[in-house]
């Protein structure tokens, strides 16, 4: 599904987190939001899972505008940055939650539920997890029950808030790797949050390079690095 | 041994052994004279004449009407609270508006004021020389020296209690289980229900308990709104004054045994919960 | 009313139902009792209510709330971080009995608290007939008074100074040991000042919840007027002659002081964040 951002503003009180920008996310690409602390790439991303309302502009999903609608219709898969799990759930509970949530009539059978999260368990590599809590589990295995849990609702995009930020190095590598994979699988559109410059260019289609509440620059990472639109970018992808 | 107790040396974050005992006798005798004393005095006065008195104190129709009250206006009472708190801590911690800080304080007031001036305002408010009192009382609708009276002073006091307890472990849980239900298709109820309250149930379980310890023990307010009538509007506690006005000391004192017995089953939960789940309670204690 | 209150919209829901039931309590049960008690006092107005104050009967009862309170809170200050200390510090047969105690006051309700220590302090009662040798008379006096608002407050001051003696970094001492300082001095100097902010909060909510306590207080008081007549009491008797007028002009009086208590607690708390970080 592609997804066009008009003019899109967000203000806090008197400090404005997004100045109007504009943006358009081909179907199935898989996008990458880059900037320092503050840039406002979160809240572009949390506009967008309807999790931030915007005080100006339009978000339109597959063409159909979508500024309005609540977050449980949006059906965006959206991974936290510090996961948010649920403590007080299984790792099968937390990915069967939101198809539990479903109305009656559009919800799975339990047997359904059952076989969905099994498969999915399987997508993340981890099918013997689905009985631990999640205190149990490493960064890692977080991360992709999260990731996981994102996907069971069948979601229509994937948003992503700092994917890798809590994970050491040598995991945050694999991970990228099983990102990829899972997008490509897939084909869902989507959109990552990031403050690493290497991991954006690495992993990404399309990066989104974001300073102030205002996009500097969009391209593929080769063209960014080739030609940088500002100083800015030139520096921080220089770093 | 001795000699090499004294001079092994004493670690720098601690005292000498012999301050630490001086110390801990200190608390010790401190605390046998001030609570233990008093706890004990409850039973042996109760038991003056036995369990003969003890039981014939119970079969008091004042005694037992007295705690059918009590317990009515607890079982009343709690649950309201309980709804309030739980209100109240949605509201102050899931949404920023304006006044916010403002609010706790009028939630914490009832904290320090007076039990006597809460039943006075009620007395004030609802009382028979109040415009409003008068209309209610002509419509047979009394507040003061009525049950609805004894209510609404029981939630004056207890009012902060649950909330108090909720709001600072909720606003450490922070927004975003509840964000990530919602983004799973959950509605406001099932992201309430099924996130909220499993994770702040032990923090609201340890309100309740409090709230409910304050609401059977209520005093003063109690006192004023109640008129204290017996068998109509007597509580245990105003029941037990009137006993011992009364000179029915064994009267008097079997009832403050029924309530210190309640109040040694809320401290033995209390234990409990803070053994078991201290993690979760953390944020409530720091508070 | 969501646009109007709210600073930023929220994606959670029920923001008008969890506001409307808290405002409706909070009125009915806090904020409409309090503006009747106001609204008596403006109706009487300023002058009338000076001179109902300004008895030697009330100023009495006002002045021994207060000085009781403060004497027990003082009391309790020493002993609530004694008792603070020795829990978190040590370990000792029993400690664990003693921690659950000392939340005794919270659940046992006052006027229990009262009849007990009564009975006891009486002259015929246990600590009454060991003190009688020495001359001293607590049942029926102010040191009565004392006594049963000491039982009211500790558990205020402990349950304050406890979890921040629990939170001290062991570096601190360390690092004074290292530079020479003996443990007293390292008690005095660096512990001391960092309970001070917790002391000093522990403190004014038990002096807080002390002014105005009733249930205790009456049984071990005697109530004689002008000697061991404290103002709640006062109150309840100008009630009892349906002089609603003088029982709301004291019941105002102990409301300005519980406001400027409630100011007190407060401003401690922000100074302290200001210099610790955190209370």
């Amino acid at each position: 599904m592609n997804i066009e951002i008009e003019e899109l503003a967000k203000e806090f009180g008197t400090t404005r987190a997004l100045h109007p920008v504009s943006l358009s996310i081909p179907s199935g690409a898989l996008v990458a939001l880059l900037g320092p602390s503050g840039s406002g790439k979160t809240t572009l991303l949390r506009v967008l899972g309807g999790l931030e309302f915007p005080t100006s502009g339009r978000v339109l999903f597959g063409g159909l505008d979508a500024t309005g609608l609540s977050v449980q219709d949006r059906r965006a898969g959206f991974v936290f940055q510090s996961y948010a799990l649920f403590r007080h759930m299984t790792v099968f509970e937390n990915i069967a939650y939101g198809l539990r949530a479903r109305p009656r009539r559009e919800r799975p059978a339990e047997a359904e539920i059952v076989r969905r999260v099994n498969r999915l368990l399987e997508l993340i590599q981890l099918p013997e997890i689905g009985g631990r809590y999640p205190n149990q589990l490493s960064g890692g295995q977080r991360q992709r029950v999260a990731l996981a849990r994102a996907l069971a609702i069948e979601p229509r995009m994937l948003l992503l808030d700092e994917p890798f930020g809590a994970l050491d190095a040598k995991v945050r590598k694999e991970l990228r790797q099983g990102l990829r994979e899972i997008h490509d699988r897939t084909g869902l559109t989507t959109v990552f949050v990031t403050h690493d410059q290497e991991e954006a260019m690495e992993l990404a289609d399309l990066v989104v390079i974001m300073s102030m509440g205002r996009i500097e620059q969009v391209g593929k990472p080769t063209e960014i690095r080739a030609r940088p639109a500002t100083d800015f970018v030139r520096d921080f992808t220089a770093a | 041994m001795s000699d090499i107790a004294l001079t092994r040396p004493v670690p720098v974050t601690t005292e000498p052994p012999l301050a630490r005992y001086l110390l801990i006798g200190l608390a010790a005798v401190f605390v046998a004279l001030f609570l233990f004393a008093p706890l004990v005095t409850v039973f042996v006065e109760a038991l003056r004449q036995g369990w003969v008195g003890v039981i014939d104190a119970l079969r008091l129709p004042d005694a037992q009407a007295a705690i059918r009250m009590t317990l009515t206006i607890a079982a009343i009472a709690v649950p309201l609270n309980a709804t309030f708190g739980i209100a109240a801590a949605w509201a102050i911690t899931k949404f920023d508006f304006r006044g916010k800080a403002f609010l706790i304080t009028l939630i914490d007031l009832p904290f320090s004021v007076s039990p006597v001036v809460a039943g006075l305002m009620l007395v004030l408010l609802f009382g028979a020389n109040s415009t409003l009192g008068g209309w209610l009382i002509a419509n047979d609708m009394p507040i003061v020296f009525a049950f609805p009276g004894i209510l609404l002073a029981t939630l004056f006091v207890t009012f902060p209690f649950v909330a108090r307890e909720i709001i600072p472990v909720m606003i450490e849980q922070g927004r975003t289980e509840e964000e990530a239900a919602l983004t799973l298709g959950a509605s406001g109820w099932r992201t309430f229900f099924t996130v909220t309250l499993p994770n702040i149930r032990w923090a609201l379980l340890y309100g309740v308990l409090l709230c409910n310890a304050r609401a059977m023990g209520e005093f003063g307010a109690v006192a004023v709104v109640s008129g204290k009538i017996r068998g109509e509007t007597a509580t245990m506690p105003t029941m037990v004054e009137m006993f011992y006005n009364e000179y029915l000391s064994v009267a008097a004192f079997t009832l403050a045994a029924v309530l210190a017995m309640l109040a040694l089953l809320t401290l033995l939960l209390k234990s409990l919960l803070e053994w078991r789940h201290a993690e979760l309670l953390a944020a409530t204690r720091r508070h | 009313m969501r646009a109007g209150i709210l600073r930023s919209p929220s994606p959670l829901p029920g923001f008008g139902l969890s506001f409307g039931i808290m405002m409706t309590v909070l009125s009915i049960v806090v904020l409409l009792p309090i503006g009747a008690l106001l609204g008596r006092g403006l109706m009487i107005g300023p002058a009338d209510l000076w001179d109902m104050v300004n008895s030697r009967r009330i100023w009495s009862a006002l002045t021994l709330s207060f000085r009781a309170a403060l004497i027990a809170s003082l009391f309790n200050l020493v002993f609530g971080l004694l008792l603070a200390w020795v829990l978190v510090r040590y370990r000792f047969w029993g400690r664990r009995f003693v921690d659950a105690a000392v939340d005794l006051p919270f659940a046992l309700p006052t006027a229990v608290a009262g009849i007990a220590l009564t009975a006891l302090y009486a002259p015929n009662g246990v600590f009454g007939q060991a003190l009688a040798p020495f001359g001293l008379q607590v049942a029926y006096t102010e040191v009565g008074i004392w006594v049963a608002l000491v039982f009211i407050g500790l558990p205020f001051v402990v349950r304050t100074v406890q979890p921040v003696i629990e939170e001290l970094e062991p570096d601190l001492e360390e690092v004074s040991a290292t530079l020479g300082a003996r443990r007293t001095h390292t008690l005095r100097r660096v512990i001391l000042p960092t309970l001070t902010p917790a002391l000093l909060t522990g403190f004014a909510l038990a002096l807080a919840r002390s002014v105005g306590e009733y249930g205790s207080v009456i049984f071990i008081a005697g109530n004689i007027p002008n000697l061991t007549e404290i103002a709640p009491l006062l109150i309840v008797i100008r009630l009892e002659e349906y002089n609603y007028d003088a029982a709301a002009a004291i019941g105002i009086a102990m409301l300005v002081v519980s406001f400027a208590m409630l100011l007190a607690i407060n401003a401690i708390q922000v100074w302290s964040r200001r210099r610790i970080g955190n209370v």
